[in-house]
């Protein structure tokens, strides 16, 4: 089992993920560290299953490739989400994915500098679009 | 309402007669795999839409299911689930959040320590402990359906962007809890208010990104089936599903049922925070869909759910036992709250409809089973179409509807089988 700990407390390398811009360490780190499962947890008992169980979330999340080019991406989108919120779309074109770059900037409040958002898009389109 | 024990040994059996009887769970989405990543080997999925490859983790409380993203967590139902039972299990159901900070951590939700407040419009604001709302006030329940807005998003043509989920967003569970409306009434609304406003403790990260609040109308918050609800099908809510306490709005889109519910706001007037609009908004047509590719000239909140019906007893692709056995195709119809009219059902890729039979009617939010004896022809495969109609004679479309957040699909399903 693993030691129960608090889930809101971001595990080390999620701290890192989310704030060191590029760092070789770090991404040697996160390219090693993929989604695993945890412990079988123990069916609910009576009257709140929470006592035993442990609040823990499934431990690494899914992260862009190693790539000096992605550092636009690791910056900006994974303070909010994890990467597979992008790797999961469909292939968008460009003007896809600048509207989504745009709505998470002027709608979800996701704070991009516009001098960051040529190169945002143009790794998205390059690694999970079409032109 | 309803009685929870009104579905007590409801066919559960027979669900499970019916799942033996064809291939188990992941042949259907074109093959389980197994992939090797940097972390491990993980058992993936592959739902039937360009880039569907997903995996199966498991999450606190959860046996595996789809996940589609880690953080915020969206995990979805594996459809063979639905033909266990036509509760989804606790264990099963699905899971979506939106902010950063989700779920909220064991520290705030303890419910020793854990306050509802009641505020805003209203003569007598109130902070209620989960257990003083259990001593004070009725406590009832309801079989209900909870569906995500953008469950299916995935099948959309042309595809839009969000969650890319298949058709497992949704689940039917027996929640128990207490009325809003009660909770609302002890507070004494004033004469001007306008809508409630409903917040959970799951929260953004980042500074100007706009927390999770819903609204609904006072004269829906009054409803007398939306409940504070704090069990799920005879336990404490899941982590991830609420705990400890949550809106149910029956016949409504999931987006309305906020979860690890903490503040209820009462207004004057008409809310326009983010997650009313511009988010979960449909188009203002009668079928919430505009031309593919276009933008609808003027939206609304998205509200019920329209009519919906699957195929649970066999899935796509699934290969039949040998030739001249007769079976029953079996699954399940539902609607936004006025209930399940008919169900009809094409075995030749919709030339030739019959009726189907219903099952006992669990309550008119909950899913409806339905049946049909059939005999398969000897050779070739078999295109199954189901096509449910409610009591307000509203039935779903042959052909898929579009709107741009891809919301609301439900289109007549089809599942080809073969012989």
């Amino acid at each position: 089992m693993t030691s129960p700990r608090n889930p809101w407390r971001p595990s080390r390398r999620t701290i890192l993920f989310a704030a060191v811009p590029f760092a070789a360490g770090v991404l040697t780190l996160l390219a090693t560290s993929g989604p695993a499962a945890t412990p079988s947890m123990a069916p609910a008992s009576r009257p709140n299953p929470h006592r035993e169980d442990p609040w823990v979330m499934p431990p690494g999340e899914p992260t862009p490739p190693a790539d000096e080019a992605a550092g636009p991406v690791r910056r900006h989108c994974a303070l909010c989400h994890s990467y597979d919120y992008i790797s999961t779309q469909p292939r968008l074109g460009r003007a896809g994915w600048a509207a989504s770059v745009e709505k998470m900037r002027a709608r979800y409040g996701a704070p991009i500098p516009t001098n960051d958002v040529p190169a945002l898009v143009n790794y998205l389109v390059r690694h999970h679009g079409k032109e | 309402m309803i009685r929870g024990e009104d579905l007590q040994g409801l066919d559960r059996r027979r669900f499970l007669t019916a799942a033996a009887t064809g291939m188990a769970g992941w042949a259907a989405f074109g093959g389980g795999v197994r992939a090797e990543t940097a972390g491990g080997t993980l058992d993936t999925v592959r739902l039937p839409f360009e880039n569907g490859e997903r995996p199966l983790v498991r999450y606190p409380q959860k046996r595996p299911l789809i996940r589609h993203t880690a953080r915020p967590p969206q995990l979805e139902t594996p459809f063979s689930v639905f033909r266990e039972g036509l509760l989804t299990p606790n264990d099963a159901f699905f899971v979506r959040y939106h902010l950063a900070g989700s779920p909220p951590p064991k520290s705030i939700l303890d419910p020793e320590t854990f306050r509802l407040q009641v505020r805003g419009s209203v003569q007598a604001p109130q902070t209620w402990s989960l257990a003083e709302l259990q001593r004070r006030f009725e406590p009832v329940e309801v079989v209900a359906v909870n569906q995500c807005s953008g469950n299916s998003r995935g099948f959309f043509q042309p595809r839009v962007p969000g969650g890319q989920s298949g058709n497992g967003n949704m689940g039917c569970a027996r929640w128990r809890g207490v009325r809003l409306a009660d909770v609302l009434k002890a507070a004494h609304l004033l004469p001007q208010s306008k809508q409630v406003l409903f917040d959970g403790l799951d929260r953004p990260l980042v500074a100007g990104v706009p927390d999770f609040v819903k609204a609904l109308e006072v004269d829906q918050a009054l409803d007398p089936d939306v409940l504070l609800a704090w069990e799920m099908n005879g336990e404490p809510l899941p982590w991830l599903n609420g705990y400890p306490l949550r809106l149910v709005v029956p016949g409504h889109f999931g987006t309305y049922w906020v979860k690890h519910l903490h503040s209820i706001q009462v207004v004057d007037a008409t809310f326009a925070g983010f997650w009313m609009n511009p988010a979960y908004r449909i188009p203002d047509d009668p079928c919430a869909h505009v031309a593919p590719g276009t933008t609808p000239k003027r939206t609304v909140p998205i509200e019920r759910f329209n009519v919906r019906s699957f195929l649970t007893s066999h899935l796509d692709g699934e290969r039949l036992p040998p030739a001249g056995q007769g079976l029953t195709l079996r699954g399940i119809a539902f609607d936004g709250g006025s209930g399940i009219r008919d169900v009809t059902v094409s075995t030749d890729g919709g030339r030739n409809w019959t009726t189907a039979e219903l099952g006992p009617d669990p309550g008119r939010y909950a899913f409806r089973e339905w049946s049909l004896a059939w005999r398969p022809p000897s050779s070739g495969t078999a295109e199954v179409l189901v096509r449910a109609t409610n009591r307000l004679g509203q039935s779903q479309p042959l052909d898929p509807l579009w709107n741009p957040a891809g919301y609301m699909r439900n289109v007549v399903e089809r599942t080809v089988l073969s012989l």
